[in-house]
């Protein structure tokens, strides 16, 4: 090792840090230099592969973990006491003694940080140790290393079904194609696999000759993105992006090997720049508990506030200097003002747990344990997937129980998101799903052709049997699946326009539609070509495309293969097609569409195929659509299709294609590579070529794909609308298809009026109109309202957001139609601000990843969409329906746990506290304590707090299944809840008169005796515990906990007083609990102070329960009777209470005017009209 | 699922491999298949059996019935214990014209007076009280020094700081004991007399076992220099001259001369000295002096005259405090105290109460799992 000196290091420092920052990065390979020393190396200012998570180091993890403690105000405040009872003019007890409570909790939670750390520790170590293969220039050949030794500019192999040690620039695979599979399940949970491609492409590659210069971005967090460019030679520079990025945690999938350059090592991965921590929010509760805090300062204040008063005077009416007043040290009294002063200080420190310090901790070993029960339920636990319940937010468990409003995707969410092939439409002719009919006329082929070849969907040909078999085993069970089709409901949903449109009447027929033929068919394909098609299976981005190629593949357009270049299909013929594929434009949001490039094997035309949403797909067509002819007819045909299809609740996709003439395409090409090797604007410079390219198109057809609603998603959706929660539904599909879905998960009922596209004013004048007529004060009105994302747009514009929230209040239930990501959390929050209730959101795509993260709770579902969702949520769940649980049972359950476990808290603090404060009245306000300083730490921090920790985790004041029957019993959770106001005061207030009781009681008994102070103390200390502990066994059911706590009281406080002769100066607990338990009196005081503490408490409940009876009581009532009986009465319960239910109202009147003639509307209300466009309609549904 | 795949399974023979294990495969698969699956246990499903009565009219009416029997059965048991203790007291501050002793107050003399006691059932237990003297005043109660009085010969000469300003005189000598408990000791001593037949007859008390038996014995103790003297005045704890001990300045004399009757009388563990110092909880007290068991009194003071000789050293006017001499006989339930049995009584009547009114809720408002 050289010398250097500090100014060179610093030098070096400088420039690493420059190097670092730098907005591109040129990277070198490292061979050339191996060997070399690390001043030489060209790559040494970027860190190395090593990772390291822990926060803290072995030596200084006290100082930093003290550090981040006392960011806790609470923690300060209790430090401060500590400190100031080192003062001796105002300490109150031993100063020593004094740390200790607060030294426990630091402990405690310092404990806690580095067992967490250590685990993290270990996990690094595993990593960082994880095998993998470097190229060594010495060695000519791939040698194994460790994950730390990677450096950028290493080249690395990674193996199949080996993880990628750090993000690699993917060039060379041993795919003769250049292209690696690879599965990001580690990073975003996706399962299918994604393609990447090799840079150069060129298939001998030996990373000896690399001497390329790689130019890349600064790393970023963006797991989807990366801008990268490589100088070949000095002259030619290849473009590269995120396709060609290895990903650091990411398995090679379906590739032998494959090599990389290193880019970013460690912490500079793309997947360590996105490991944040776990999430922090602020529950309601505890935004409630903090002001109670204050409350508490408030009351302690006051009560040392008095103690100092009561100094003063007492010091002041004394006549003269008695024997017990000592002096301090000095010898000179301190005039009444100084002490009282001093006083107001030494009140402080003896009333100091009126702030209750052990709550915060209390409070997080309750979440921890809660959080513990919710993964553990086995009801939420879904067994396709292997998922349980995933909690990332760990301190919100009891939001879950007051939830006003959910906010709700529906893909995914309330539907599974297994797309099944159900219609299509080819050039104006509508088809069901049956392929008898197929015939092979031009415009068929064109379309399926266009079906197979416009996708991304990636064939794998599975070599594990096992897997092969269940895929197959699901996929057939889906279509089988998907044959059943329940009866049609009655719907008194008409359509309001296309009278004559006859498919649509085909629908309506019960029972069999033309589906099974179509899997019939299917299954019969794969006994006919059981060899060549069976072990196919689809890998898609998204689960449409993988049905319409599982579809195509049915009607006989096998998709064979697919590489970036090429594209193989079997006709029904039996003719095997490969198309050269030119580019590839791929799906974004903006566009709505992707198009493939392809060039037709046969008649080598440059063949555009187009596949979008319908409106993205309509207004692209070529002229001749507009114009008069068969081309708008089809046009017009295949739009009512979609209409239709729209109607009976399916997706709709648009098929087109065009024919690029060759002089088109290579003007475009030029266009398409400049864009391509762009560093800066790539994104919309690509899109820009893209859309250049797609126009004038032909329409070849639609599609109607079903999205099945998941399993009891309408009875999660009744229940949770009992339960007072109102349930918005925010999409981005047709309206059509969402009132349809609506219908379907009994969001909307078939006596509901639906106001769709509404004018704000006139349905908000319609509906306040009904709520102020006398007739129907009882009667909720049940309206629905359905809004389009343009009208939703004008809705949340500030002047008329207060009409449109007023009017969504009155509303049971809202569907938004077309929404954008960005509208979702614009909704969310509006209502959040507005009404100041709790939200909640459930999604499952990365469209709802905003709208999570502005309710108060997010929930993801893991499904088909990748876990972008899940990522940003507070609690992941794999099924719709676990949200009934979830909220009607844990919620509940964490809730009142945690209210009543925090109020509780408050009474037991100053319940106890006062004892002391009552005391001061007959010390002279001196701060005198008559229980030992120990005993008094003991009380609080192990006799009374592991029953109310142990009522937060455990205790059920309902079961589940009387919260699952009778949903309406949520409704005690919302709004204030159980934490109120006055439940807080009435407990304090029921604290001070149990403190009162159980000290005068034994004070009138040893008045003017012999008894002396911690004799005296040990009834009141004994007391207050059995009162502590009774008072919460109305509640609590686990009586083993109490009888051990006071057990555990009488054993340590005798072994205590055996032992401590001379053990904690001031006081003298020798033998005192002994002498006392020898003594009956002890035990009548006990006994009768406890019962007149109680007394009031007992009584009350008792009437309450008795007389007044809540829902809650009256469900605890139900839950004694055995299971039969309790069926019965939840019954007729139910068939009284909710009323809401079974009485059904509609509107009085029509709404007059406007129904009648809506051209009224549009002159009185242009603003209204003009966003609303042609298409604007209001539709009112009356029963 | 097993049936399914089973099924399957024919149905897709062509293939070799998929066919060769179903059954080993398949079981491996099923258990690695569901490694996430919570564990289905009462604890964590909670389904924990829970025992909790529904605080409601007809479960409580028996309790309380049962509770108010109880309490007043109780009561009267105390109340009548209470009625048969027998207690004069005397007020002998000697601030008032009228009272006994009632110039004691301006001057320091033996003082007596006469009173009438009637015949007492048990021994007579012998308390001086104070009033409006704060024991329990907290810088009085840490001023002392427990291991000084633990008999520890190092905190003789050094004594702790809780014992300032009690802890050195003026000329910095160490005070045993120090602190400002032991300086301001009760120091009044009692004779009393009975007259009998003209002639007064002392009354002997028994001054042993009034204190706790774990402070005589454990909690304080004297050093082991013998003679005693040795200890507390500092000549044998290897002292330079000037540094001798003194005692607390209120003291006339010094510990190891507190009962000159009895050696083993004196020091920390005289038990005038440990009554003492065992503070009182509230600033009206009383402190056992002596009890009358002894002699020709095992079982009580007859009834008759008898007259009580006071030293009167110990000066409480100037803070408006009392003194006063106890007489009581002592039951199991201790000294005489009527607030208890009254107390048993009111709540036992509430109870009984109670449950009456419980009692005409229950008929009106009985739910249908209680019957």
């Amino acid at each position: 090792m050289t010398w250097k000196s500090p100014v060179a290091l610093v030098r070096e420092a400088l420039q690493g840090q420059r190097a670092r920052e730098k907005d591109l990065r040129s990277l070198m390979s490292n061979l050339p230099y191996e060997g070399l020393e690390k001043g030489k190396q060209p790559n040494r200012y970027f860190p190395s592969n090593a990772i390291k998570t822990t926060k803290y180091s072995l030596l200084l993890f006290i100082p930093m973990n003290l550090y981040e403690q006392f960011h806790r105000l609470a923690n300060i405040y209790f430090v401060g006491l500590a400190i100031l009872n080192f003062i001796p003019v105002v300490n109150a007890f031993q100063p020593e003694v004094a740390l200790i409570p607060i030294c426990i909790i630091l402990s405690l939670t310092a404990l806690k940080d580095a067992w967490e750390d250590f685990r993290r520790y270990q996990s690094d170590k595993k990593l960082n140790n994880t095998p993998c293969f470097i190229y060594s220039r010495k060695e000519k050949q791939f040698v194994e290393r460790r994950w730390k030794d990677v450096r950028v500019g290493d080249f690395v192999k990674v193996v199949c079904n080996e993880t990628i040690p750090a993000d690699l620039l993917l060039l060379y695979t041993s795919d003769p194609n250049g292209v690696c599979l690879i599965e990001t399940a580690n990073l975003d949970g996706e399962t299918n696999l994604k393609q990447r491609t090799a840079v150069s492409g060129n298939p001998e590659f030996e990373p000896e000759s690399f001497n390329g210069i790689v130019v890349c971005e600064k790393p970023n967090n963006n797991l989807n993105h990366f801008k990268c460019y490589m100088w070949v030679s000095n002259t030619q520079k290849v473009g590269a992006g995120i396709e060609s990025l290895l990903l650091r945690g990411c398995t090679v999938r379906n590739t032998d090997h494959a090599v990389g350059f290193v880019v970013y090592a460690g912490h500079e991965t793309k997947s360590m720049l996105n490991n944040s921590g776990p999430r922090y929010k602020r529950s309601k509760l505890e935004r409630r508990l903090n002001i109670d805090v204050f409350f508490c300062f408030i009351l302690l204040f006051a009560m040392c506030l008095i103690g100092a008063l009561g100094h003063f005077i007492w010091l002041y009416a004394l006549p003269g200097v008695p024997p017990y007043l000592v002096p301090p040290a000095n010898g000179h009294l301190d005039s009444p003002n100084l002490s009282s002063f001093y006083m107001f200080f030494t009140m402080i420190i003896l009333l100091q747990i009126l702030i209750p310090i052990s709550l915060y901790v209390s409070i997080e070993l309750v979440k921890i344990g809660q959080i513990f029960l919710i993964t553990n339920d086995i009801d939420l636990y879904d067994e396709e997937t292997d998922s349980r319940i995933q909690c990332k937010a760990l301190n919100i468990t009891e939001d879950l129980g007051q939830i006003e409003y959910i906010f709700s995707d529906k893909t995914g969410t309330l539907t599974e998101n297994k797309m099944v092939f159900r219609r299509c439409s080819i050039m104006g002719t509508d088809r069901t799903g049956s392929s008898s009919r197929c015939q092979k006329i031009d415009p068929y082929l064109e379309f399926f052709l266009a079906l197979t070849i416009c996708n991304t969907v990636v064939v794998s040909m599975t070599n594990n049997p096992l897997e092969t078999l269940s895929s197959l085993v699901k996929n057939t069970g889906n279509i089988l699946k998907c044959c059943k089709r329940k009866p049609k409901r009655n719907r008194t949903f008409t359509m309001d326009s296309d009278d004559q449109f006859q498919p649509s009447v085909k629908m309506e027929e019960p029972g069999t539609s033309g589906l099974q033929p179509c899997s019939l068919h299917a299954a019969s394909l794969h006994d006919k070509h059981p060899l060549t098609s069976d072990n196919l299976r689809y890998e898609a981005e998204s689960p449409d495309e993988a049905a319409l190629v599982y579809a195509t593949k049915a009607y006989g357009f096998t998709l064979l293969a697919r590489t970036p270049d090429s594209v193989t299909v079997r006709l029904p013929s039996g003719e095997v097609l490969v198309f050269e594929v030119l580019d590839t434009l791929t799906f974004d949001s903006n566009r709505k569409r992707m198009s493939v490039l392809v060039r037709h094997p046969i008649t080598k035309e440059y063949v555009l195929y187009t596949k979008g949403a319908d409106y993205a797909i309509m207004e692209l067509l070529g002229t001749p659509y507009a114009g008069i002819g068969n081309e708008k007819n089809i046009a017009a045909v295949t739009q009512r299709h979609l209409d239709c299809y729209a109607k009976e609740g399916l997706r709709t996709l648009c098929i087109a294609k065009k024919v690029v003439s060759e002089a088109v395409y290579k003007h475009w090409l030029v266009e398409r590579q400049r864009a391509l090797t762009a560093i800066d604007n790539r994104e919309v410079l690509i899109m820009d070529t893209a859309v250049q390219l797609e126009t004038n198109l032909t329409l070849l057809g639609a599609t109607g794909i079903e999205d099945r609603l998941q399993e009891n998603v309408p009875d999660t959706i009744m229940a949770l609308r009992q339960a007072g929660i109102k349930v918005w539904v925010l999409t981005g599909d047709k309206p059509e298809t969402a009132v349809n879905i609506g219908y379907a998960c009994r969001l909307l009922e078939d006596e509901d009026l639906i106001t769709c596209r509404a004018i704000l004013d006139c349905t908000l004048e319609e509906v306040r109109r009904y709520n102020s007529d006398p007739r129907n004060v009882d009667t909720t009105l049940n309206i629905s309202l359905v809004i389009d994302g343009r009208t939703l747009t004008m809705a949340l514009s500030p002047d008329l957001r207060g009409d449109f929230v007023d009017l969504a209040k009155h509303c049971r239930s809202v569907l938004c139609c077309r929404v954008t990501p960005l509208q979702k959390s614009r909704v969310v929050k509006v209502i959040r601000e507005k009404l100041k209730v709790m939200t909640l959101a459930v999604g499952d795509g990365a469209n709802d990843v905003n709208m999570i993260q502005a309710a108060d709770i997010g929930i993801g579902i893991s499904g088909q969409e990748g876990m972008q969702a899940v990522m940003a949520s507070d609690f992941a769940i794999s099924r719709f329906k676990h949200l009934k649980k979830l909220l009607l049972v844990h919620g509940h359950w964490c809730y009142t746990r945690l209210a009543n476990m925090i109020i509780y808290f408050f009474y037991k603090n100053v319940a106890y506290v006062n004892l002391l404060f009552w005391y001061q009245f007959f010390c002279g306000f001196s701060g005198s304590t008559m229980i030992d300083y120990w005993l008094l730490i003991f009380f609080n921090l192990f006799f009374t707090s592991l029953p109310p920790i142990m009522f937060g985790i455990m205790d059920r004041d309902i079961s589940a299944e009387m919260l699952l029957g009778v949903p309406e019993l949520y409704k005690t959770g919302q709004g204030e809840g159980d934490y109120r106001f006055t439940t807080f005061w009435v407990s304090i207030l029921d604290a001070f008169y149990q403190s009162l009781v159980c000290f005068f009681i034994p004070y009138f008994v040893y008045q003017d005796s012999d008894i002396d102070m911690f004799t005296f103390g040990t009834p009141l200390n004994t007391t207050a515990l059995f009162t502590i502990l009774l008072h919460l066994s109305i509640e609590i059911k686990s009586w083993v906990i109490m009888l051990g706590s006071v057990l555990f009281y009488f054993i340590v406080t005798l072994a205590y007083s055996a032992t401590c002769v001379t053990c904690n100066p001031p006081s003298n607990p020798y033998w005192v609990l002994q002498n006392q338990m020898a003594d009956p009196m002890f035990y009548l005081i006990c006994i009768l102070s406890t019962v007149v503490a109680l007394l009031p408490r007992y009584t009350f409940h008792v009437l309450r329960n008795s007389i007044a009876l809540s829902p809650l009581i009256e469900a605890k009532h139900l839950d004694r009777l055995d299971p039969s009986m309790r069926e019965e009465w939840m019954k007729e319960w139910r068939s009284y209470r909710g009323g809401g239910q079974v009485q059904r109202s509609t509107l009085s009147t029509p709404p007059s005017p406007t129904l009648e003639n809506p051209v009224d509307i549009f002159s009185e209300s242009l603003a209204v009209s003009d966003i609303m466009g042609d298409d604007f309609t209001l539709n009112v549904f009356g029963q | 699922m097993l049936l399914k795949l089973g099924g399957h399974c024919s149905f897709q023979d062509f293939s070799e491999e998929s066919c060769h294990g179903p059954g080993s495969d398949e079981m491996v698969q099923e258990e690695n298949e569901f490694t996430n699956r919570p564990d289905n246990t009462a604890f964590t499903q909670q389904r924990l059996p829970a025992w909790q009565p529904i605080l409601s009219a007809g479960i409580v009416i028996p309790g309380f019935v049962l509770i108010g029997l109880a309490f007043i059965g109780v009561g009267v048991a105390l109340f009548v214990t209470s009625r048969s203790i027998q207690v004069l007291e005397r007020d002998y501050t000697g601030d008032e014209s009228g009272t006994p002793c009632a110039s004691c107050a301006n001057s320091n003399v033996q003082n007596s007076f006469g009173f009438c006691f009637p015949q007492s059932q048990g021994p007579v237990f012998f308390y001086y009280g104070l009033s409006n003297y704060f024991q329990n005043y907290r810088r009085y109660g840490t001023s002392k020094d427990d291991n000084q009085l633990y008999g520890v010969l190092k905190y003789f000469t050094s004594p702790s700081d809780n014992c300032a300003p009690y802890a050195y005189n003026s000329n910095n000598q160490p005070i045993v004991p120090c602190g400002s408990i032991a300086n301001s000791m009760f120091n009044d001593t009692f004779k009393l007399y009975q007259t009998v037949n003209g002639t007064r007859q002392e009354v002997s008390l028994d001054g042993k076992g009034i204190a706790w038996w774990t402070d005589y014995n454990i909690k304080y103790r004297n050093p082991t220099n013998n003679p005693l003297k040795d200890a507390f005045n500092g000549s044998n704890s290897g002292l330079f001259y000037r540094n001798f001990l003194i005692n607390p300045i209120y003291w006339s004399k010094p510990a190891y001369e507190l009962d000159t009757s009895d050696p083993s009388n004196n020091g920390f563990v005289n038990q005038d000295f440990l009554v003492w110092m065992r503070r009182a909880a509230l600033p009206d007290f009383r402190k056992l002096y002596r009890r009358i068991s002894q002699d020709k009194y095992p079982d009580g003071l007859p009834a008759g005259n008898y007259s009580l000789e006071i030293t009167y050293n110990y000066r409480v006017y100037r803070f408006s405090g009392k003194k006063k001499v106890v007489f009581s006989n002592v039951s199991w339930m201790g000294g005489k105290n009527e607030f208890l049995g009254i107390a048993y009584l009111v709540v036992g009547s509430m109870c009984v109460f109670m449950s009456i009114v419980m009692l005409i809720v229950y008929a009106k408002f009985k739910f249908p799992d209680e019957e």
